[in-house]
């Protein structure tokens, strides 16, 4: 992706902190984070559970508070918003949850469910386009009209997801973050929902926030890949770069550990363990550089000399 | 095996989607499940005639407490129970039956309004409590002050302040009476407010009376009856002991916590004085306690499938 600096930038992050109250502290579970998401593409959040991945997401759909700049479409959205402003953001970013499960109101139909978001802002000029509406998204997840005046416990996992994502669609968003959006689910459904996800993508041009810990989806699903440990963003580059030259020894690690369907692989694979204590951050303070065009690491200045050499050698 | 008699089936992805249950209702599986309860019915009939009885049979029967009207007709006092006064008559030769059904009815008007009142304060305000954080704060630090006196002291000294009768009955009743059902209610909400379909609800932008009212309280309809039920015997109960120990309502209202105090004296000499309002009390709470019970067990969605 050589022509980064062409591409229009939907939603930027810049030295993103999102901290909790711990006692009388702060802990922070995300620790400034900067990137840019360019629109029309996928980018990706991978990193280990309780690693600030989620914590991302809810910072730029708001429902965590944050520190630092959340900036969608060249205005700052974290913080104060007028009305007008925040019904617009609102609409624009919407948000697939994790756990179909939990993520639906048992008590609603389908068709509440899905014109929830219709009601709120009254995007609809009568009862017959709102029905229309609801019709349309369920259709486009490949639901049935039918389904409409049925409750959530009466689907499946699959199905639940894609009223999930029927849900965030019928808003007609510009940027959709999917915040696990498969991990729930079973194997054999999970390329259906993907796929859907792709097929949405490219009819309606959407961008996705996409936030997951399974490395080998990721590959196949996004264009950019940002890597997170302990709330700090180590690596980020365009997928087959990341998977061609990982730098980072976290990333290393965590490619190292994705499972090979080839026994004589597996066999014989190094894993390779991530132990922070490598890096000595005492005197030389680790920056964010971007070492290659478009290939970000974290390192001080020794660590981004010994990378640059790695990727003179390859 | 002859191939031409095999034909591919195709996978039709649109019968995979299809739901072959009929189409669920609530409130039809709610009636549903309490109907197929034949002890539910019985005891929603024993409830329906106890509530016509005590609230219109008394409107018919020209019974009124103050008028005493026959004081004076020393044959009338002290019948037993027969075919013209089926509940016998009392000591000041009143029809036991006339005065039972107004004393259950009055007392069971003011448990009405009492429980009424108490729920719609107490949900509403138990909703907010529940779902705002900086509501909380000061809300605990009320209720810990109100929860550390005893109900009954707070009943017995309101009503020493305001005097006895029904509507001042009712204001000692309601005056903190919600403050408990809020308390509870607020666990209630704490508990269904941070499931992920109330975030997924705030991404959409939905107002917070809207998540209340669609995401929270459907939740906790089963809870709500549950309340009711217990409230209603428990509100009576509370009316009866304060009559009884003539602090509730005034010598005028029709209570049975009066008639049960003022016939106590008989229990000896004429059972059926003393019993016949005990037992009139108990047919009233019973039944409306176990309608409740049963109907906040059919409002559980888990007993639908």
């Amino acid at each position: 992706m050589s022509n980064n600096q062409e591409r229009e930038v939907l939603l930027s992050c810049r030295d993103l902190k999102v901290s909790f109250p711990k006692g009388k502290e702060k802990f922070y579970a995300v620790k400034g984070a900067t990137f840019d998401i360019y629109k029309g593409e996928t980018f990706a959040i991978v990193g280990e559970s309780g690693s600030g991945k989620t914590t991302i997401g809810r910072a730029i759909i708001r429902i965590n508070d944050s520190e630092g700049d959340v900036i969608f479409k060249g205005k700052k959205i974290n913080g104060k918003l007028t009305k007008a402003e925040d019904r617009e953001v609102i609409k624009s970013i919407q948000m697939i949850f994790q756990d179909p499960a939990t993520s639906l109101n048992e008590r609603a139909n389908v068709d509440y469910i899905i014109s929830e978001g219709l009601y709120n802002f009254h995007l609809y000029k009568d009862e017959e386009d709102r029905k229309k509406k609801v019709v349309d998204s369920l259709k486009s997840v490949g639901l049935l009209q039918e389904h409409a005046s049925r409750y959530p416990h009466e689907f499946s996992g699959g199905q639940r997801q894609r009223i999930g994502i029927a849900r965030a669609m019928v808003m007609e968003p510009e940027l959709i973050i999917a915040d696990e959006p498969i991990s729930a689910l079973d194997v054999s459904i999970r390329a259906q929902v993907l796929n859907l996800l792709k097929k949405l993508q490219e009819e309606k041009g959407l961008t996705y926030l996409f936030i997951a810990h399974d490395l080998s989806v990721v590959r196949f699903f996004s264009d950019r890949i940002a890597v997170i440990h302990l709330g700090e963003i180590v690596e980020l580059a365009s997928s087959e770069e990341l998977f061609l030259n990982p730098l980072h020894p976290y990333t290393k690690s965590l490619l190292s550990a994705v499972p090979m369907p080839d026994p004589e692989v597996e066999k014989n694979k190094k894993l390779i363990t991530y132990d922070g204590s490598c890096h000595d951050y005492s005197v030389d303070k680790p920056k964010w550089v971007e070492i290659k065009e478009g290939h970000f690491v974290r390192g001080n200045d020794a660590e981004i000399a010994m990378y640059k050499k790695q990727i003179e050698n390859k | 095996m002859e191939e031409n008699k095999f034909e591919f089936v195709q996978f039709d992805e649109e019968s995979s989607e299809h739901i072959a249950a009929p189409v669920y209702s609530y409130w039809k599986s709610v009636w549903r499940t309490f109907f197929k309860n034949k002890l539910a019915i019985a005891m929603l009939v024993v409830a329906i005639f106890v509530i016509i009885f005590s609230l219109i049979y008394p409107r018919f029967s020209g019974y009124d407490i103050a008028a005493r009207e026959h004081v004076m007709d020393f044959s009338r006092r002290y019948i037993s129970p027969n075919a013209e006064f089926w509940f016998g008559t009392d000591n000041i030769g009143d029809s036991l039956f006339d005065a039972v059904w107004a004393a259950a009815g009055s007392s069971l008007e003011i448990a009405l309004i009492v429980t009424a009142i108490n729920l719609t304060v107490g949900i509403i305000i138990g909703a907010l409590w529940g779902y705002s954080k900086k509501f909380d704060v000061i809300m605990l630090e009320i209720y810990n002050i109100v929860a550390n006196v005893p109900f009954i002291l707070i009943l017995m000294v309101l009503s020493y302040i305001i005097g006895q009768g029904r509507w001042q009955f009712i204001f000692a009743m309601t005056c903190t009476g919600w403050m408990g059902i809020a308390y509870f209610m607020r666990t209630q909400v704490m508990i269904i407010r941070d499931r992920e379909y109330n975030l997924a609800s705030r991404c959409l932008g939905t107002s917070t009376m809207t998540m209340i009212v669609k995401n929270i309280l459907p939740f906790l309809i089963s809870v709500i009856v549950t309340l009711v039920s217990r409230d209603v015997p428990g509100n009576i109960g509370y009316e009866v002991f304060m009559s009884y120990l003539e602090l509730g309502l005034d010598v005028n209202t029709p209570s049975l916590g009066r008639l049960i105090s003022s016939y106590q004296a008989f229990m000896n000499v004429y059972p059926y004085l003393f019993w016949i309002p005990v037992a009139v009390l108990a047919t009233v709470t019973i039944s409306l306690y176990l309608v409740g019970q049963f109907l906040a067990d059919a409002s559980d969605p888990k007993t639908h499938m």
